[in-house]
């Protein structure tokens, strides 16, 4: 039996969740058929339809920018999800030291996106002054110029470090849970340790996955910080992701239409992106469920 | 004959250990590996700004005037920043959010799993979505650059994060005991006091902390709607690093100083994280 309770109870969640995720985002749609550039108030607001979306679709960039946002979220993903299942396999043993392991594997997941952008490109990366410079040095070869010709790929590697903790964390969960008697069994049988990874630990861990796919997508699509403190979307528009174009839009251009476009195409891709891993991931969980 | 196999045996189990211990060996170099940047970091905070360039993985001179030097007035009004803001958005998430928990999960309602999943849906929203009309309306309440204001987004964005793992620790509570406090009449606010809270006090607290570490490393509201009254940490890093050019050893003290809350925080709750966050989609 449940208890009797007021609507009053939930209110107040529904009331400032509502305003800040749903209100603001519907002003932003409504935004987005306005022209309005607040550096040039002599310019004056009004209704303009479609024409941002227009001037944002046929500007050459947006193509680029709706690219590197896929690439951003799609190689880190696998990336993270290959690493984080192999640090999860290591770490799923007895052995000395395994907490204070562990606990160096999840501290990055912890760490704000400025302090992680900051030490990767001053003392890791920088060219002449980071570790990574002085190795080249050592070899005699030219330092490698990371957040300049290679600032695509270093921004991957920063999203990786970043997040595979958090796919460790939840397939360590998951491999935990996992009945021991099941692999016993199989051993026994004479299962090899990469049949018992494939036939048995990785279809237990189908809901786990799912979990860890379906929330690495949502955040890593979310991407600002680490783009913010390294590279600010350049050279160029090379690591440039529509959270950092909204950014720019708003606050160099001052173009509000064309800010809240951006917006709300990147809100319309992310659905489309999570509906398609969504259904892509369940498929995959009937297949295996057969 | 008996003698070989077990001569076989035993070579056999010589190979396992041999093996189990090869791959804890890799399992310490790749955690070395992984956590080095961190190591690093921290280890540059302890040298004087000379020795700190060029790299080099040993201290020659340790020191703690890193510390001392940027704990000056403007890291403390940051440090109070960041505290004040993140200390009281949790508590004002776990005020309203333990209450519409408590609903969704001991209430009588229609539909508890609509209200639920309408906030975690939530948060698939990326924040740059509600960007610029936050900006225009704070700018429009005198909001931009406050702490107020940074404190009424938080609440409004993190508020689900608490509801979504604070429902998975309800969800543990049997509801026969709530029936037996029914019957003793007790109100649903003592039941809430006295039975609920208490039961589920750790996972509340281990919620409290997991949402102090997003909120305090949270980078995108705090860079774009504060400029210099209301930074919090993460975004004066951010801009100490173009300020100061080459101080890497105090750069490296700042890091260290921001990430420590958070890190500790994170580690102590991580349990929790797994259990609020694969609940439902993972049977069990």
């Amino acid at each position: 039996m449940k208890l009797k309770m007021n609507s009053l109870l939930s209110l107040p969640a529904v009331i400032i969740v509502g305003i800040v995720t749903q209100i603001l985002f519907l002003a932003t749609i409504f935004l987005s058929f306005i022209k309005w550039i607040v550096i040039r108030p002599d310019l004056g607001k009004f209704f303009v339809g479609l024409k941002n979306y227009k001037w944002v679709f046929t500007n050459q960039e947006t193509y680029k920018i709706i690219g590197n946002t896929i690439l951003m979220t799609a190689l880190p993903l696998i990336l993270c999800l290959i690493l984080g299942f192999c640090f999860a396999l290591l770490l799923d043993r007895k052995f000395p030291l395994q907490n204070i392991c562990r606990t160096f594997i999840l501290i990055p997941f912890f760490m704000t996106d400025a302090v992680i952008g900051i030490i990767w490109k001053t003392l890791l990366l920088h060219p002449s002054f980071g570790i990574a410079g002085y190795i080249s040095q050592m070899f005699n070869s030219v330092p490698i110029d990371f957040f300049g010709k290679h600032a695509f790929i270093s921004i991957i590697i920063l999203i990786v470090w970043q997040w595979t903790p958090f796919f460790v964390l939840i397939i360590l969960a998951g491999l935990q849970g996992i009945d021991l008697e099941i692999i016993e069994s199989a051993m026994i049988d004479g299962a090899s340790s990469i049949r018992i990874l494939f036939q048995i630990k990785i279809p237990a861990l189908r809901y786990h996955i799912q979990v860890v796919v379906m929330l690495g997508t949502i955040f890593i699509l979310k991407v600002f910080g680490l783009i913010y403190v390294t590279t600010r979307g350049g050279p160029g528009v090379a690591t440039t992701n529509l959270p950092y174009q909204v950014f720019k839009i708003s606050y160099y251009k001052w173009d509000i239409g064309q800010a809240t476009s951006y917006a709300t195409i990147m809100v319309a891709m992310s659905l489309i992106v999570i509906m398609f891993m969504f259904n892509f991931i369940q498929k995959w969980i009937k297949r295996l469920e057969m | 004959m008996d003698q070989k196999i077990g001569d076989v045996s035993m070579i056999r189990t010589t190979n396992k250990k041999i093996g189990d211990s090869m791959i804890t060996f890799l399992t310490y170099i790749l955690c070395i590996v992984w956590v080095f940047p961190i190591y690093y970091m921290v280890l540059t905070s302890f040298k004087t700004e000379e020795s700190a360039i060029p790299p080099s993985l040993f201290i020659h001179k340790f020191t703690l005037d890193n510390y001392t030097i940027i704990f000056d007035k403007t890291i403390f009004y940051h440090i109070t920043n960041s505290v004040s803001v993140t200390v009281i958005s949790v508590l004002l998430c776990l005020a309203i959010g333990l209450l519409a928990a408590y609903r969704i999960v001991f209430g009588k309602m229609k539909n508890p799993t609509n209200l639920y999943f309408w906030f975690i849906s939530t948060q698939l929203l990326p924040p740059c979505a509600v960007l610029v009309p936050a900006f225009l309306i704070m700018n429009w309440m005198n909001l931009l650059d406050t702490r107020t204001g940074l404190i009424l987004l938080y609440v409004g964005i993190h508020t689900p994060l608490i509801i979504w793992m604070v429902t998975s620790f309800f969800k543990d509570i049997p509801i026969e005991i709530l029936e037996a406090a029914d019957i003793d009449g007790c109100s649903k606010w003592s039941a809430f006091f006295k039975i609920i809270f208490p039961l589920s006090k750790s996972g509340i607290v281990s919620s409290a902390l997991l949402t102090f570490v997003f909120i305090w490393n949270e980078f995108f509201f705090a860079v774009n709607l504060t400029a210099v009254k209301a930074n919090t940490l993460p975004v004066y890093m951010a801009s100490f690093m173009t300020q100061e050019g080459l101080f890497w050893a105090k750069l490296s003290a700042i890091s260290t100083i921001t990430i420590l809350i958070p890190a500790i925080f994170g580690i102590i709750s991580q349990k929790a994280l797994v259990k609020g966050l694969t609940m439902g989609a993972v049977k069990g």
